[in-house]
């Protein structure tokens, strides 16, 4: 069950599961106004992907692999972007989630450079539209301008509609809800990314973490060294050619 | 029959209106009439949004969506959790459906041309004076019967659209050929003579095993991408056991990437791999099936220290894979894509479907599910398409002025033809071509009139899928909102395909013997066929509530209703070495789908812009090369090179180095390469299947999209390749520190 303040969002990836699809790239896109790609973005290497697949070779033809990983800001608990912002427009909210204010950025991108897992996104312009392909735009998300920081948040207008309506029609707002799931989550197909609340031991996020973090488990956070208490756990890739774990 | 305008437009206005929110539970008392936001301000509620179920069926995925309309306007598209085929999931391709809604290059009235052909030069008439037009010259031909000088290319359509369109060609004489530029053909050819069956089985990979998978993209682009990958995400970690995947391919596609082991094959060899795994299988086992299956004794021949060189396998891998799949519970094999795109590919998928009849897994839970016929009759999932050696006979006969009027519905003959085949130039002695389309694709940009038909979300359609989920179902499409060129009137805008096709029959005086004078009330009376029989997810006491039901869910299906008749086991034929277009080219050239589908993606910025599983590479035309291969030849990322096949065309492309490419093969992906197709995609990088060489299937006539060669030659250009990798900084990493962590699975 659900309970605004109560909360500690999270998710799981589920590694092996995942074929990178780009399912949930293109759907967070579609989700939260993500300004176009175009070309030249790429070429400028400034693509803007709250959520981004990698892709990591290993080996050579014939014995070659090819592995795929989603990463997303990872709503670290002790976030590298946050202590670095001089105006307050990156912080941590009370239900475990880093947070953009747009409204508050003036665009230094310390926060940028803070970040280790590159999730952060810089609006180099001003985004544009054509007329028409404005009707899309989702009304729940503001449409940043140029020289505002962005990334992931979990979807966070997602949680907040769901929450205010299912308060106002009196109703319990169930784990796994649809509408509260972010839509990266709800778009992939092989069911590789898991949300939920962390606080309430009975989700699915939980249980999953419990057993996964569990000597042998399949559990581990990107780049745990650096301390940065993450709020996603992502589940490792089986591969039944290898003799121990090893990785990328 | 003369209509007077007033009548005229009754009979085209009756689409729009309806719509029915989806919920997950209980049926809703009413129909409610989605409102249109220029008309009624003062009664929106900002802030409110409403999900509505319908269809998505565009380039032959056929998925259950959920979209979200606020203000009148479509938000976001999501998978139906409740529908079948995709429980949920969605595909790029659906998301990015709203990007055709709202495309800027929208057409959004009729159009007739006004300066050369293929000049973009068109003046807008109403829809009055487009179907009189139409039917003038139909009428014509029928009165002097010359009526099969009329030709209708529509791409597959099936549900009540293919019964409208199928009932329009009867009564006007046209011939009819449904398209696709990359062939389901052999498939369906090699599925119904292995199972006797006309539709594609539902292929239980969720419990399934072990896939044993040839060629068959079926986690990026093969037949049904999405429930399959819902499927492989359970088969990896939704049981006890992990399953294993070995993906047989000649390219390194996302699925051979995601494969436990890909076994690299020899162009065109699929076939004999897997007679050779039978022939293993054949000598371990007694299995009377084998009496069936192999009475003539063939399989002694392709043993694999016979086949194996040729394969380019070692022995000891295929009695590998063979002992794989005879040890696994629930194995299953699947075949389509380069497997079925050679000279052999009909023998190639006969052989690798036969290894189901060795698992005797038909009907059987992680096994090859057979679907059961359309639950309303007379109307049926989509139709087999006619082959590349068909459409290779129509050009010839364009060019001998045997086709007087051409009809085209989101059919890219234009485009998706091999330049060998000669369509383009056949085209221009077609007198009057004649669109459906509402977007310019490359054939629409050289027709003569257009009479543009909504986008799938404003429009009304039933699905009854080729690749059903084993039982009966019908998917139920409904307007989502209403037109969005409802502001021009009801004269010029855009309009239901199946309306208009109506509406043409009627001005003609053409009887269709349809049970209604709309399409949306066809569909109605015929849903009510589907509450007669009383049975089905659906369950109400009166057709209205079960009317709203099935809207409301996006369908009907009925999960008892299955195909129960188990096909008599086929015959083995042998399978005969592929042979390809050039025998000195350096490369097997492999066209691949990536993001794009067959092309018709290319207009939508989302899909252009989402990066190819492998390389990353977006918006452009690259051309994949074995990374050693590469830096022998001093070729780099980026370098424009040109692609020879022996037939003496030639396409550009970027050069796209990366480690798995086979040494012999170059990789490039279809879909670019378009005249036109909007803003996002006239003229941009190259169209891989305008080069191929017209090469078939001896067994169907199908095109072997994979059997050319092709030698390529560097030129002094060099273009960055937009592409996602490297756009962030990777990751440090040492053997400590992983980004992607692997375990063998044996510690849990
Ligand atoms: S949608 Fe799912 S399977 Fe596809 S890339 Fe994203 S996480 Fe992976
Ligand atoms: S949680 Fe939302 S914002 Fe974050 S990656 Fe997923 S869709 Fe994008």
């Amino acid at each position: 069950m659900v309970t605004a303040g109560s909360n500690k969002w999270g998710m799981v990836v589920d590694v092996d599961r995942c074929t990178g699809c780009q399912g949930c790239v293109v759907a967070c896109q579609s989700e939260n106004n993500i300004p176009i790609n175009l070309e030249e973005h790429f070429n400028q290497r400034r693509a803007i992907q709250w959520i981004r697949i990698e892709r990591y070779w290993e080996g050579e033809y014939p014995n070659v692999k090819a592995r795929f990983i989603p990463v997303m800001c990872q709503h670290c608990g002790n976030a590298p972007c946050e202590p670095v912002c001089p105006v307050y427009a990156t912080y941590h909210n009370n239900e475990g989630m880093n947070v953009q204010v747009y409204n508050r950025c003036i665009g230094t991108r310390f926060c940028a450079n803070g970040c280790p897992y590159h999730v952060r996104f810089f609006n180099f312009w001003e985004p544009e539209w054509p007329e028409s392909l404005k009707n899309q735009l989702n009304p729940d998300v503001t449409v940043r301008s140029r020289g505002i920081m962005e990334k992931c948040s979990f979807c966070v207008q997602r949680i907040q509609r769901s929450t205010r309506e299912s308060e106002r029609d009196n109703e319990v707002l169930e784990d796994g809800d649809r509408g509260l799931n972010p839509a990266c989550v709800n778009a992939c197909a092989t069911n590789a990314l898991i949300f939920g609340n962390f606080n309430d031991p009975d989700s699915k996020v939980s249980q999953i973490k419990e057993d996964a973090m569990k000597e042998g488990g399949r559990g581990y956070r990107l780049m745990e060294n650096m301390g940065t208490d993450t709020n996603v756990v992502y589940l490792k890739k089986v591969d039944q050619s290898v003799e121990v774990t090893h990785g990328h | 029959m003369a209509l007077t305008r007033r009548q005229f437009l009754t009979l085209m206005g009756g689409s729009a209106g309806a719509a029915v929110l989806f919920q997950a539970c209980g049926l809703p008392e009413k129909e409610l009439l989605i409102d249109s936001p220029a008309a009624m301000p003062e009664d929106l509620v900002s802030g409110t949004d409403n999900w509505y179920a319908t269809t998505s069926q565009q380039g032959g995925v056929s998925e259950g969506i959920v979209v979200r309309v606020m203000e009148g306007r479509a938000k976001k598209v999501e998978g139906n959790p409740d529908y079948p085929l995709n429980l949920g999931g969605h595909s790029a391709l659906s998301e990015a459906s709203l990007q055709g809604l709202y495309h800027p290059d929208r057409i959004s009235a009729p159009l007739v041309r006004t300066g050369p052909r293929g000049s973009s030069e068109y003046r807008e008439i109403s829809w009055e004076d487009a179907v009189a037009r139409l039917s003038a010259q139909l009428t014509e031909l029928k009165d002097s019967n010359e009526a099969n000088k009329a030709v209708f290319v529509s791409n597959p359509v099936g549900g009540h659209a293919g019964l409208v369109l199928d009932r329009f060609v009867t009564a006007t004489g046209a011939r009819h050929l449904s398209y696709e530029a990359v062939e389901n053909n052999v498939l369906r050819n090699a599925l119904k003579e292995v199972f006797g069956t006309d539709s594609i089985p539902e292929f239980d990979i969720d419990n399934s095993d072990l896939i044993l998978s040839f060629g068959a993209d079926f986690l990026s682009s093969w037949v049904s991408p999405t429930r399959y990958a819902r499927g492989y995400g359970e088969f990896r970690q939704g049981h006890e056991h992990r399953g294993k995947l070995i993906h047989v391919d000649s390219r390194f596609s996302m699925t051979a990437a995601n494969a436990d082991q890909w076994v690299h094959v020899n162009p065109g060899t699929e076939g004999l791999l897997a007679m050779s795994i039978m022939q293993v299988l054949s000598a371990d086992h007694s299995d009377a099936v084998f009496g069936e299956l192999d009475s003539d004794g063939i399989l002694d021949s392709y043993s694999p220290v016979n086949v194996a060189d040729v394969v380019g396998v070692s022995a000891d891998v295929i009695n590998k894979i063979a002992e794989d799949f005879s040890h696994s519970e629930h194995p299953i094999a699947l075949g389509g894509g380069s497997a079925g795109a050679h000279t052999n590919g009909n023998q190639n998928l006969k052989a690798i479907y036969s290894l189901n009849r060795v698992a005797s897994n038909i009907g059987k839970k992680g096994g090859v599910i057979l679907n059961p016929e359309s639950p309303i009759a007379g109307v049926s999932a989509p139709k087999a398409t006619n082959t590349f050696s068909e459409f290779h006979r129509l050009s010839e006969e364009m060019k001998a002025g045997n086709v007087s009027v051409l009809m085209v519905r989101d059919a890219d003959i234009y485009y998706g033809m091999t330049d060998t085949a000669d369509m383009k130039s056949a085209l221009d002695n077609v007198p009057l071509i004649v669109s459906f389309a509402g977007m310019m694709d490359d054939t629409t940009s050289i027709a003569d009139l257009i009479l543009p038909q909504h986008h799938f979300l404003e429009d009304w359609g039933t699905d009854i899928p080729v690749a059903g989920p084993g039982y009966e179902m019908v998917g139920f499409q409904q307007p989502v909102v209403r037109p969005f060129f409802e502001n021009r009137g009801s004269n010029l805008g855009t309009k239901g395909f199946a309306d208009i096709l109506m509406t043409v029959a009627q001005v003609m005086g053409q009887d269709l013997g349809l049970s209604a004078d709309t399409f949306k009330e066809v569909i109605r009376n015929d849903a009510r066929k589907l509450y007669d029989l009383r049975r089905g997810q659906v369950v109400s006491s009166s057709f209205e509530g079960f009317w709203n039901g099935v809207l409301q869910r996006g369908g009907w299906w009925d999960t008892e209703a299955k195909e129960r008749a188990e096909p008599a086991v086929k015959r083995l034929d042998g399978v005969d070495r592929a042979e390809f277009g050039g025998t000195n080219q350096e490369f097997y050239l492999q066209p691949f789908i990536s993001t794009l589908g067959d092309g018709t993606g290319a207009s939508l910025p989302w899909l252009q812009a989402m990066p190819d599983a492998i390389s990353t590479a977006t918006w452009q035309t690259w051309v994949e090369i074995n990374h050693k291969v590469a830096e022998e030849k001093g070729i780099s990322e980026g370098d424009v090179l040109e692609i020879r096949p022996s037939n003496g065309r030639v396409i550009r492309a970027l050069a796209m180095p990366n480690p798995a490419v086979p040494p012999d093969t170059i990789g490039i992906p279809i879909g670019q390469g378009h005249r036109d197709g909007g803003r996002y995609s006239a003229g941009r990088g190259a169209n891989v299947l305008s080069v191929l060489d017209p090469k078939v299937d001896s067994d169907t006539g199908s095109l072997a999209w994979a059997a050319t060669r092709a030698n390529i030659t560097m030129t002094d250009e060099w273009i960055r390749v937009p592409k996602f990798e490297n756009t962030v900084p990777e990751f440090p990493r040492d053997e400590h520190h992983h980004i992607i962590e692997i375990t063998s699975g044996e510690d849990h």
